[in-house]
This record gives C-alpha cells, sequence and structure tokens, in this order.
C-alpha cells in the first residue's frame, strides 16, 4: 500500500563495501541536505562573533541560551550541566534539522523511518546507563531499581517495575519520535490522496486548505518533538548524574 | 469471520478508543495551564513549557494506538 510508502527508500546510486549495502538512498540525501542546510546557516549565523552582539548573532546566542538554561540547568544543574550541553545541543539540533526537511515537497523525513529514532534512542539508552555505572558504582545503579523511600517488602513490586521502566523509557522516545512524524504525512497523504480517489475537482475545495492547515501543524509538531526529546534526554541524564536516593 | 475483516474491525476500534484518553487528558491539561496563566500572567512563559511537554507524552499515549492500528491492518 502507498500509504506506507515511507518505510521503502528508493535507491539512488547503489555502493557496495564487501557485503555491506551502503548506498545512497533519498533518506541519505535528506538526512545531509537538511543537516547541511543547518550547518551552513549556524556557521554564517556565528561568524566574527564579538563581545556586543550584532543582528546575526543574537540569533545563535538566543539558540544556545534556549537550550542551555532551559533545557540543560534546568534538568541538570548547572555544573554538571556544561559538561552534558554539547550531547543535548548535538540531539536537539539533529533532530529539529531532519523534521524539518521533510516539509519540502519531494523530500523524505529521515525521522520517520524507525531506524533513525531508534539508533538515537540506543545510543541515548547506553549513555545513560554507562554513566550511571561510572558514576555512582554498581551499589549506586542498583539503588535505582531499588529506592530506598520503598520499605523492603515492596521490592517483589518494585523492582521489576522499576526494570520494565529503564527499557520502556528509551522505547517511549523511539516510538513518540517515529509516530509522530509518520501520523503528519499519513495524514497529509490520506487527504491529499482523497482528491485522486474521488477523480474529481470538486474535493480540493475542501482538501486543500486542509492539507495547508496540517502543514503548518506539521512544522509546529516537529519543534515541539524535538524539544520534548532533548528535555527528556536532560531529564534522564540529570537522574543519573543526582540520583535522589 | 474472515480474519482479515475481524483484523480491519479491531483496527478501527483500537484507533477510535485509544483516541479517549488522550483527547480528554488534553483537554484537563490545556484548561489547567489556562487557569494558571489567568492567576499569574508574570508566570505565563513557564506555564506554557511545562503545558507543551505535558501535551507530547499525551500525544505519545495516542500514537501507540496508532501504530497497533498500523500493525493490525499491515501484518495481519
Amino acid at each position: 500500500m502507498e500509504v506506507l510508502e515511507h518505510f521503502h527508500q528508493k535507491v539512488i546510486i547503489p555502493l557496495k563495501i564487501g557485503s555491506f549495502d551502503i548506498s545512497i538512498t533519498n533518506l541519505t540525501v535528506s538526512m545531509f541536505l537538511g543537516v547541511g542546510i543547518f550547518i551552513i546557516l549556524l556557521l554564517v549565523l556565528a561568524a566574527r562573533p564579538k563581545v556586543i552582539p550584532g543582528k546575526r548573532q543574537v540569533v545563535i546566542e538566543i539558540l544556545i541560551n534556549f537550550i542551555k538554561k532551559g533545557i540543560v540547568y534546568n534538568m541538570i544543574g548547572p555544573k554538571e550541566g556544561d559538561k552534558w550541553f554539547p550531547l543535548v545541543a548535538g540531539v536537539f539540533v539533529f533532530i529539529l534539522a531532519n523534521n524539518m526537511i521533510g516539509l519540502i515537497p519531494g523530500t523524505y523525513t529521515p525521522t520517520a523511518n524507525p531506524i533513525v529514532p531508534l539508533v538515537i534512542a540506543l545510543i541515548i539508552f547506553f549513555t545513560v546507563h554507562i554513566t550511571n555505572l561510572a558514576k555512582n558504582g554498581i551499589k549506586g545503579y542498583l539503588r535505582t531499581y531499588a529506592p530506598s523511600i520503598v520499605p523492603s517488602w515492596m521490592y517483589v513490586i518494585v523492582v521489576p517495575i522499576e526494570a520494565i521502566g529503564a527499557i520502556a523509557k528509551p522505547f517511549s522516545l523511539f516510538i513518540r519520535l517515529m509516530a509522530n512524524m509518520l501520523a503528519g504525512h499519513t495524514i497529509l497523504y490520506v487527504i491529499l490522496g482523497l482528491i485522486i480517489y474521488f477523480k474529481s475537482y470538486f474535493v480540493a475545495i475542501a482538501a486543500v486548505p486542509f492539507a495547508l492547515a496540517m502543514t503548518i501543524l506539521e512544522l509546529f509538531v516537529g519543534a515541539i518533538q524535538a524539544y520534548v526529546f532533548a528535555i527528556l534526554v536532560a531529564l534522564y541524564i540529570g537522574e543519573a548524574v543526582h540520583p535522589k536516593h | 469471520m474472515d480474519p482479515k475483516a475481524a483484523a480491519l474491525i479491531a483496527a478501527g476500534f483500537c484507533m477510535g478508543v485509544g483516541a479517549i484518553g488522550p483527547g480528554i487528558a488534553i483537554g484537563n491539561l490545556v484548561g489547567k495551564a489556562l487557569e494558571g496563566i489567568a492567576r499569574q500572567p508574570e508566570a505565563g512563559g513557564q506555564i506554557q513549557t511545562a503545558m507543551f511537554i505535558g501535551i507530547a507524552f499525551a500525544e505519545a499515549i495516542s500514537l501507540y494506538a496508532l501504530v497497533v492500528a498500523f500493525l493490525l491492518i499491515f501484518v495481519a
């Protein structure tokens, strides 16, 4: 069915190394285009920084202040936050760029394919658990699953729930991002496909304004999903670095 | 009943019922956020930020139902 066409990628330049298939597909082109545009934009805006910012530098300062004070310092605290700012900022800008590139007609949304959010969620999963182990030791890591507030006869219930939570948190990160992006494109496809299905132009009078409203909502939802992903990453790292028990 | 027909009916039910909870949740959330902003307009920015995070969480639940519906239609 063409509704799930997003799951099948079109190969543009087939490349192979040994038995690894690293062909250039439309996902690769869209991802490089989106991230490339963002990198060029950021470099142009941040060129020749001065102590008193000009108009172009203010945009970069707003973005960095937003991520640093709004996300990282809120969740992790000022001292540790400086170490984790690059990771959170990278995740935020990468997901924002990949969400936005899908709005141009004819391109592909990399974050709608399950692989891209899955890999990001896996990276966050390993980062959080290894940081927890490295900072708090084995006893501290196991304390996460058995907080001291809970009386010891309730461990039978609480420990499995916390263990399931440790798997469910990155999984929900992945599903939230992928399903939001996929749902937006599917709705657009279905609404505009009604014109072709009924084979008349009168349906377009109702369908096209609705599709326009959905595209503006897509813009909004793309930005919000990037923000929520970044703030959840900061929250999980904050829990690992400053455990409250 | 033909299993393909049963899967399609189940997909319809799944998405329909699965949108009730998040609908109520988001309505409550935005209502409380509006009350909070009306009581103290200076805290408007913080309340708005927290509201968006809450909406994203509630939306994720309805998208789990959407994923199950897609699985029922295309894989069963």
